[in-house]
C-alpha cells in the first residue's frame, strides 16, 4: 500500500506543479498548434490531401513537441535540491519512475488529443468510424514514448549538453514506436476496419511495456550516485 | 596531536548499538578520492560537527553517512542496520538538511511536507505536519508557497521536512549558508532542540564559531580523512582556530 | 600475469585476424566465382557481411557487460564494455560505407530502406548517444552508468526496432531486384564468406583486449599517480 501511496503522491505533486507553472504543457500545447500552422504551409493540400498523410504529420508533432516537455521533466527537481529530497526519502526508485511517467504520460496525452484536435480543425481531417480506437492506438504510443523519455530525461538532465541530446538518444529507439502507431493511424484515417490495426496495436503495446520495464529497473542506476 | 586519530571504539558490552557506525569508508570520482577511509561510531545524543576546508570531501561524507552516495569501499551501519542499496527502509532514519531547502518551490509548505511525508509512509500527517511547523516557528505560514518565504524562514521549513518523520540521525550540510545573523540566531535555536538525547546529529560547515556551538565532538577533515577527531572539550573557543590551520596545513603537507 | 596474457593473445588474435584478412582478399579478388546475377560487386559482401557480425557482436558486448557493470561496479566491466563499443562503432562505419556501394552498383541508388541497412545506421546512432554521455559527464562514473543504460535499452530495442523496419518494408517493397544473399550459396562463396567471418571476429576480439588491457593500464597508472602524490 506505501508503493501505491508513494506513486500516487509523486504524480499528485508533478501534476500540481504543472498546473502551478503551466510551463510544459504550454509549450507542448504551443508547439502542437504552431506545427499545425506551418503544416499547412509547407505541403500543396490541391496535390495531395491532408487526410493522406495526416497520420505522420500528427505523431511527429507528438514525438518532437513532446520531446520539449519529457524533456524537461526534471527541470523544476532541481532547482532549490528538491530531488535530493525524494532520493533520500524511502521511496522505491521504481516508484519514483513509475510515478513521474504517469504524470507526463497525463501531459502527453492531453497534448496528443490536442494535436488530433487541431488537425481536424485545420485540415478537416475525417477520424474515421473509430475515433476510440484512435485514441487507444495514442495512449499506447504516448505511454512508450514517456516511459523511454523519461529514463533518458533523466539521463541527459545529468549531463551538461543538457536537452539537447535526448533526442540523439530516443530518436533511434523510437522508431518501433513511429512505425506502428502512423501505420495504426493512417489505417484508421483511410477507413479500414479494426481488424487491419489490432497487430499494430499490439507491437504499440510490447513496446509500451518493454520500456516501462526497462525504465523501471533502470533508473535507480541513472539516479542513484 | 598532529597525527591522524581514530575515533575511539565506545564502551563495551553496551546494549543499543551504535546510532552511526561507519568503517573504512571510501568514495572516489575515478581517480580522485574525495573520502579516504574514515571510520566513524557514535551514540545517541552525541553532535559532531566535521569542519575542513573546501574541496576536503565533507559533503561528500555526508552524503555517504546519509545514504545518497554509494561508497567506493567501506559500510555505513545506522541504528544497527547496514545501508545496502536494494532496500530502502533505513533511510526512514534519517534526516538530512542541506544548504539548498529541498523544497519544491511552487508548492506551499504544507503541500511540500505532505508530498515528503507520504515518501515516508507516514499516515498521521494532518496531526505531524501542524505539529513540526509548531516546532520550527512556521505554523502560521503552512499555506504559503515556498518561494515566498524568506530565506530564513524557508530554511526553517526545511528543517521541518528533514524532521518530519523523526529520523534518529539528522545531517546537516552547511545549514547556515546565506542566512543573516538573526536568522542564522533563530535556526541555531531549533537546532539545538536536537539535542534531546535521542538523535544524533552530524554537522559539516567550514564555519568555525558556528560549528563549535552545539557540538560535543569535533573533526577537522583534510583531504578525505580526518586530520583530527575528538572532544568538543579539548579544544578552547580562543586558540581553534590556530589549531584548525595547523592541523589542515600539516594534513596538506 | 594475466594483464600481460590479454595483452599478449590480444595481439596474437589481432595478427592472425589481419593473416585472415589477407588470404579473404586474395580469396574475393583471385579465387572466389563471380556471383551470376550481381555479378563483380558481389564480392563486397564478403566485407559488408563480417563487418555487420563484428558490429553487432561488440553491441552484445557493451550491453552485456553495462549490464554487469551496473550489477557488480566492478570498472574493469566498464572497460570492457567501452572497447567493445570502440571497434563495435568502428565496424559499423564499414558496414555504413560498403552497404551504399554495393547498393549503387546492385540497385542503381545508395541508400534504400533495406530493413538490415537501416538498422545498422541506427546503431550507429546508438553508439554515438553511448560516446556523448560518457564524454558529456563531468563525474567520469556517472557517464559509466549512463553509457550502460543506453547499451542496455539499446540492445534490448534493437530486436524490436528490425522487427518493425522489416514490417515496414513489407508494406512499402522498395525496388530491389535480388536478396543481398540468396539461400544457395556456392561452396566456395560459403567458404570466403566463413573465412571473412573469422578473421573479422578475430581482429575485433585482438583490438579489443588491446584496448581493454590498455583502459585497465591507464586506469592503474591513473591510481598509482594519485597514490604517490598523496
Amino acid at each position: 500500500m506505501t508503493y501505491l501511496g508513494q506513486i500516487y503522491a509523486i504524480v499528485w505533486k508533478d501534476l500540481l506543479l504543472e498546473l502551478r507553472t503551466r510551463e510544459r504543457i504550454a509549450a507542448m500545447g504551443a508547439f502542437a498548434v504552431l506545427a499545425g500552422i506551418l503544416f499547412n504551409y509547407s505541403m500543396d493540400q490541391t496535390v495531395v490531401r491532408a487526410q493522406d498523410i495526416a497520420a505522420g504529420l500528427i505523431w511527429m508533432t507528438l514525438v518532437f513537441g513532446g520531446l520539449l516537455g519529457i524533456g524537461r521533466t526534471f527541470h523544476l527537481e532541481a532547482q532549490d535540491g528538491a530531488f535530493q529530497g525524494v532520493l533520500t526519502s524511502p521511496a522505491p526508485k521504481d516508484a519514483v519512475y513509475i510515478g513521474k511517467v504517469a504524470a507526463n504520460f497525463v501531459l502527453l496525452y492531453l497534448v496528443a488529443l490536442l494535436v488530433v484536435g487541431v488537425f481536424t480543425l485545420f485540415f478537416g481531417l475525417d477520424l474515421g468510424e473509430h475515433p476510440g480506437m484512435l485514441a487507444l492506438a495514442l495512449a499506447l504510443g504516448s505511454l512508450g514514448f514517456v516511459a523511454l523519455g523519461t529514463l533518458f530525461s533523466a539521463v541527459s538532465s545529468g549531463t551538461h549538453m543538457g536537452e539537447t541530446l535526448l533526442p540523439i538518444l530516443v530518436f533511434p529507439l523510437l522508431v518501433p514506436m513511429v512505425i506502428y502507431g502512423v501505420s495504426a493511424t493512417g489505417r484508421l484515417l483511410a477507413g479500414r476496419p479494426v481488424a487491419d490495426i489490432v497487430g499494430n496495436l499490439r507491437m504499440l503495446g510490447a513496446f509500451a511495456v518493454l520500456a516501462l520495464g526497462v525504465g523501471a529497473v533502470l533508473f535507480r542506476f541513472v539516479v542513484e550516485e | 596531536m598532529q597525527s591522524a586519530v581514530t575515533p575511539q571504539a565506545p564502551a563495551v558490552a553496551r546494549g543499543a548499538p551504535p546510532v552511526l557506525s561507519a568503517r573504512g569508508l571510501t568514495r572516489e570520482y575515478g581517480v580522485v578520492v574525495a573520502v579516504d577511509g574514515i571510520d566513524l561510531e557514535l551514540d545517541a545524543g552525541d553532535f559532531l560537527t566535521v569542519f575542513g576546508p573546501n574541496g576536503a570531501g565533507k559533503t561528500t561524507l555526508l552524503s555517504l553517512l546519509g545514504g545518497r552516495l554509494k561508497p567506493t569501499r567501506g559500510e555505513v551501519w545506522v541504528g544497527g542496520e547496514r545501508l545496502a542499496f536494494s532496500d530502502t527502509a533505513w533511510r526512514a532514519r534519517i534526516g538530512v538538511l542541506s544548504h539548498q531547502s529541498f523544497l519544491y518551490a511552487h508548492l506551499t509548505v504544507a503541500e511540500n511536507l505532505r508530498f515528503f511525508g507520504k515518501l515516508f509512509g507516514l499516515t498521521d500527517l494532518n496531526e505531524r505536519i501542524p505539529d513540526r511547523l509548531e516546532q520550527v516557528g512556521l505554523a502560521n505560514r503552512s499555506d504559503v508557497l515556498a518561494r515566498q518565504l524568506s530565506h530564513g524562514m524557508r530554511q526553517r521549513a526545511a528543517l521541518a521536512r528533514a524532521l518530519l518523520h523523526d529520523p534518529e540521525l539528522v545531517l546537516l550540510d552547511e545549514p547556515y549558508t546565506g542566512l543573516d545573523p538573526h536568522a542564522a540566531s533563530v535556526l541555531r535555536g531549533v537546532l539545538s532542540s536536537l539535542k534531546d538525547g535521542r538523535r544524533t546529529v552530524v554537522m559539516v560547515t567550514h564555519n568555525l564559531t558556528q560549528g563549535l556551538e552545539l557540538a560535543n565532538r569535533l573533526a577537522i577533515q583534510v583531504r578525505g580523512r580526518f586530520g583530527w577527531y575528538g572532544e568538543r572539550d579539548a579544544v578552547e573557543p580562543e586558540t581553534f582556530e590556530h589549531f584548525y590551520h595547523h592541523v589542515v596545513e600539516a594534513g596538506n603537507a | 600475469m594475466p594483464s600481460k596474457l590479454l595483452r599478449v593473445g590480444g595481439s596474437v588474435l589481432a595478427v592472425l585476424g589481419v593473416l585472415g584478412i589477407l588470404v579473404l582478399h586474395w580469396m574475393v579478388f583471385f579465387w572466389t566465382p563471380t556471383e551470376a546475377s550481381m555479378g563483380i560487386i558481389q564480392r563486397i559482401f564478403y566485407i559488408h557481411v563480417p563487418s555487420a557480425w563484428v558490429a553487432f557482436f561488440a553491441f552484445g558486448i557493451v550491453a552485456l557487460c553495462g549490464a554487469m557493470y551496473l550489477w557488480l561496479g566492478d570498472e574493469r566491466l566498464d572497460h570492457a564494455a567501452v572497447s567493445a563499443a570502440e571497434g563495435g562503432m568502428v565496424f559499423t562505419t564499414i558496414v555504413l560505407l560498403t552497404g551504399p556501394l554495393w547498393g549503387r552498383i546492385a540497385w542503381g541508388t545508395y541508400w534504400t530502406w533495406e530493413p538490415r541497412l537501416t538498422l545498422t545506421l541506427l546503431l550507429w546512432f546508438i553508439y554515438l548517444g553511448y560516446f556523448l554521455v560518457r564524454s558529456s559527464t563531468e563525474n567520469p562514473e556517472r557517464g559509466k552508468r549512463f553509457s550502460a543504460v543506453v547499451g542496455i535499452v539499446g540492445a534490448l530495442d534493437i530486436p524490436l526496432i528490425h522487427l518493425s523496419v522489416l514490417w515496414f518494408r513489407s508494406l512499402h517493397p522498395t525496388p530491389v531486384v535480388m536478396k543481398p544473399e540468396g539461400p544457395t550459396l556456392h561452396p566456395d562463396m560459403l567458404l570466403t564468406l566463413a573465412v571473412g567471418l573469422i578473421s573479422f571476429t578475430l581482429l575485433f576480439l585482438g583490438v579489443f583486449l588491446q584496448r581493454y588491457t590498455l583502459a585497465v593500464a591507464t586506469h592503474l597508472a591513473a591510481v598509482r599517480e594519485r597514490e604517490a602524490r598523496s
